[in-house]
């Protein structure tokens, strides 16, 4: 890596420009039984991957980027980029975040405060590439030379002495996707700004002026989502085929005979799920179910074109993708005339359909929407259900979804639920609201192509892997079964590839699960034994 | 002549200062209304909710309970932030060290400022030059050695050192100056009073000698003035907003509200966003209730 030892632009345009791995011997120690782990380094892409893509500074891509043919290819994409930035500064093109970006853009005082915050930062070594104002410091020197009337007035005095290249660009780009938008630098920053949300906006910029975004966000994720129904691609047949599956698991697991309830009309609540539980965790769409059931509360499923899948990845790349699923969810459900909606367990979809929809869907649309962990609260907490907690009398602690707790404040209520179904709760450190991200988070645990996969299990998840073992450390023996809580689908994805690839099941015995999946295994009537215990 | 010339100069450095920050607010202020990004703990929440970082959201039907603000909360966490610098005293001990004698060096030479205008208006007893001499001195002591430790941690800290600009350096130069003449002259003969009384003679058209350590200091305080409003310090006042227009800012739409038709306004404004997928030429509303144009493989 490049010295960063001057005062200048160039110091940060020479670790950009840089493509040096991050070094395994860096990355943040890990508590027993991972004294002795070593972990190799980050593959780099190989020689044909290399000849098509640019990866980033640090040898890794996620957003794939092609390296731009010949001369004219080359100046157009950093045309096109300065043309993005100026339409990222205006009201008409980005009313939707304009306030917050000018004024994270125009007040940073470079005090540096906001980096030990960061879980990918301080996870791998401390990266100068990785600090959270690095990306956004490029961005504001770019801005200050190329855009500002008199940028090119004394640039080395004030420090925006940087030249533009197809390769910035192309870094810059890959940068954006080194940061999960967790916002705990955020919540750090004694002046109240917000590199997460710089970092969102530049990949806001890519997508919608350059077409340029991570495969699995747009057309693996939105435009499939708003093609289909769903960003795992699956329709209404196969809807119909996992749900009929999963009320004959419902029958053979609890005993019980459950239909899944499906558009019904005027119900109380549309529940909307993650369509990746449905094919990778059926076990939490049963759970809900059983739950909703036994305490008698009138609900239903939609299986209309996206009112099915509660994701919306335009949250984290682009407004105008994040527009359109968001105004479908909310068509579905007036449409089905529900009372209110509830969203599952997942993070993302609560923070989309909550309170970030909240200012732009239309009156005509409007729909009550409430997270699950409050209903579920209200059940279990005024006895709607019949619990036993000795049922689940194994070490339990609870992963905080960043959006669910920083972006949205609901911090309570699924303590409340787990102190009367998890006798043997434990917090991690820190948590609640400044809990460390999974490692998964803006998309990042449904990517794994080329060498992302093992980046996210080695670094951006590696701060996570440290508290959860810390939280167990008293039963850290693998003859100790324990459940590791992570109420999202996106945290689950990141806990499945991250406890994998550290062998935590038959290192240290942790199965990750869901929220509802502890509270049916507690449930007086159903039989025992719902948590499966195996990691999958 | 050279004493109304001064004048003039600190007149112009504070009307330049006054309109840039006005221009500055003024500019934030009138953004449009931002989708909600708010960050907890959201401090004007209710205490059993503020502890834990919670919100409105936590509660069942929150739609129809009656919203609780915590005017007391958010006061506090302001009278935390103003005084105490709390953020970096937390999260950064080592830059708190010096960045709270320098934002207590920059209240105290407010307050000092205030006091060289009563001053001029006729408040000259024991008690003027009492509170101008302690403020104006230990101000620019704090200042001087706010300004001389940051400045040190710039140049040395290699966390901070890529990211310190020449500009930087220069802005705590001319502060670290500034700091040391307000103390010096708070030690000399006549103290601040005296060059206030001054000042307020020249201005009043009767030419009293300017003692040259006050002529340095009013010319390079107005320079500072001048250039202030035009550099990232404008986080004196951004700070409100970064606080309580995006942070703290969890106002959720009520149909009919003014935020309603300023949001309806938004989704006039045309898009002219570039990628295929985006289908420009359109105005948000449109572009928002309409399915992206079909892809080529391979995106755009």
């Amino acid at each position: 890596m490049a010295e960063a030892g001057t005062a200048t632009a160039d110091a940060l345009a020479r670790l950009l420009a840089g493509n040096e791995g991050c070094d395994p011997a860096r990355l943040v120690p890990l508590p027993f039984p991972y004294e002795d782990w070593r972990d190799e380094a980050i593959p780099p892409l190989t020689e044909s991957q290399r000849a098509r893509i640019e990866p980033g500074p640090d040898g890794v891509s996620a957003a794939q980027i092609p390296i731009p043919g010949g001369e004219e290819e080359r100046e157009r994409l950093v045309a096109g980029f300065l043309d993005g930035l100026r339409k990222l500064l205006t009201r008409e093109n980005n009313w939707t975040f304009l306030q917050p970006l000018l004024l994270s853009m125009e007040n940073c005082v470079k005090c540096q405060t906001c980096a030990e915050a960061c879980p990918i930062y301080t996870g791998s070594g401390r990266m100068e590439v990785y600090r959270p104002t690095f990306r956004a410091e490029i961005l504001r020197k770019i801005v200050a030379r190329h855009l500002k009337p008199a940028g090119r007035l004394f640039p080395g005095l004030r420090g925006h002495d940087i030249e533009l290249d197809w390769e910035t660009v192309v870094k810059l780009a890959e940068l954006s996707y080194r940061c999960t938008l967790c916002r705990r630098c955020a919540q750090a920053c004694p002046v109240g700004l917000d590199n997460g949300l710089i970092t969102r906006e530049i990949r806001k910029l890519f997508s919608q002026e350059l077409g340029i975004h991570m495969p699995e966000l747009h057309e693996k994720g939105t435009v499939k989502q708003l093609e289909v129904g769903s960003s795992t691609g699956l329709n209404r047949a196969g809807l119909a085929d996992i749900m009929e599956f999963a009320e004959e698991d419902i029958r053979e697991k609890t005993g019980l005979d459950i239909k899944i309830p499906f558009d019904v009309e005027g119900a109380e609540y549309l529940v909307m799920h993650n369509a990746g539980e449905f094919l990778s965790w059926p076990e939490n769409l049963q759970a809900f179910a059983v739950i909703l059931e036994l305490a008698g509360v009138s609900w239903t499923l939609s299986s209309e074109l996206v009112g099915y899948d509660s994701v919306n990845y335009g949250l984290f790349y682009d407004d105008v993708q994040y527009a359109r699923v968001a105004l479908k969810h909310y068509e579905v459900a007036k449409k089905l005339g529900v009372e209110k909606m509830m969203v599952g367990e997942c993070g993302h979809a609560h923070k989309a359909l909550m309170p970030i929809a909240d200012r732009l869907i239309p009156d005509s649309l409007r729909v009550r929407t409430e997270s699950c962990l409050v209903v579920l609260e209200d059940i279990v907490v005024n006895e709607k259900i019949l619990l036993d907690p000795s049922r689940n009398d194994f070490p339990v602690t609870l992963h905080d979804p960043c959006n669910i707790t920083r972006s949205m404040g609901i911090v309570q209520p699924q303590r409340n639920i787990l102190a009367r179904v998890a006798p043997r709760f434990r917090e991690m450190e820190p948590h609640g609201v400044s809990n460390y991200c999974c490692g998964g988070g803006s998309g990042f645990a449904i990517c794994s192509s080329l060498n992302f996969g093992e980046w996210r299990t080695r670094v951006s998840g590696r701060v996570k892997l440290r508290q959860i073992l810390e939280a167990f450390s008293d039963c850290i023996e693998p003859e100790t079964k324990k459940y590791l809580c992570a109420p999202c689908s996106n945290c689950k994805g990141q806990m499945r590839d991250l406890l994998g690839y550290y062998d935590a099941w038959n290192r240290c015995g942790i199965l990750y699960g869901g929220l509802v999946e502890l509270i049916v295994n507690a449930m007086v009537d159903v039989r025992e034994g719902f948590i499966e215990w195996n990691l999958h | 002549m050279a004493g109304e010339v001064l004048l003039g100069w600190v007149a112009v450095g504070l009307v330049v200062f006054v309109l840039g920050c006005g221009w500055r607010a003024w500019r934030y202020r009138s953004a449009p209304v931002h989708l909600r990004w708010d960050l907890y703990p959201v401090a004007h929440e209710p205490k059993a909710r503020r502890e834990h970082g919670g919100s409105y959201l936590e509660e069942k039907e929150w739609w129809k309970k009656p919203r609780e603000r915590s005017l007391w909360g958010e006061l506090l966490a302001m009278l935390g932030e103003i005084v105490l610098l709390q953020g970096v005293r937390e999260n950064n001990r080592r830059l708190w060290r010096a960045s709270l004698p320098f934002h207590w060096g920059l209240y105290l030479l407010v307050v000092t400022s205030l006091g060289i205008f009563a001053a001029a208006l006729g408040w000259n007893g024991p008690g003027a030059r009492l509170v101008l001499g302690v403020a104006g001195g230990a101000g620019g002591l704090l200042l001087a050695l706010g300004a001389g430790g940051l400045l040190a941690l710039r140049s040395a800290d290699a966390k901070l050192k890529p990211y310190t600009t020449p500009l930087d350096r220069l802005n705590l130069g001319v502060l670290l100056v500034l700091g040391a003449l307000s103390a010096s002259i708070a030690l000399s003969e006549g103290g601040v009073l005296g060059a206030a009384t001054a000042l307020a003679d020249t201005a009043r058209g009767r030419p009293a000698p300017i003692p040259p350590l006050v002529a340095v200091h009013a010319a390079v305080g107005a320079l500072f003035l001048f250039y202030l409003p035009f550099t990232r310090m404008v986080h004196l006042f951004a700070k409100y907003f970064t606080y309580h227009k995006v942070r703290w800012d969890d106002e959720p739409l009520e149909p009919g509200s003014p935020m309603a038709r300023r949001l309806r306004a938004a989704l006039e404004y045309g898009v002219d966003w570039s990628a295929e997928h985006v289908g420009a030429g359109r105005s948000w509303g449109e572009v928002a209730t309409s399915l992206p144009p079909a892809e080529t493989k391979g995106g755009e």
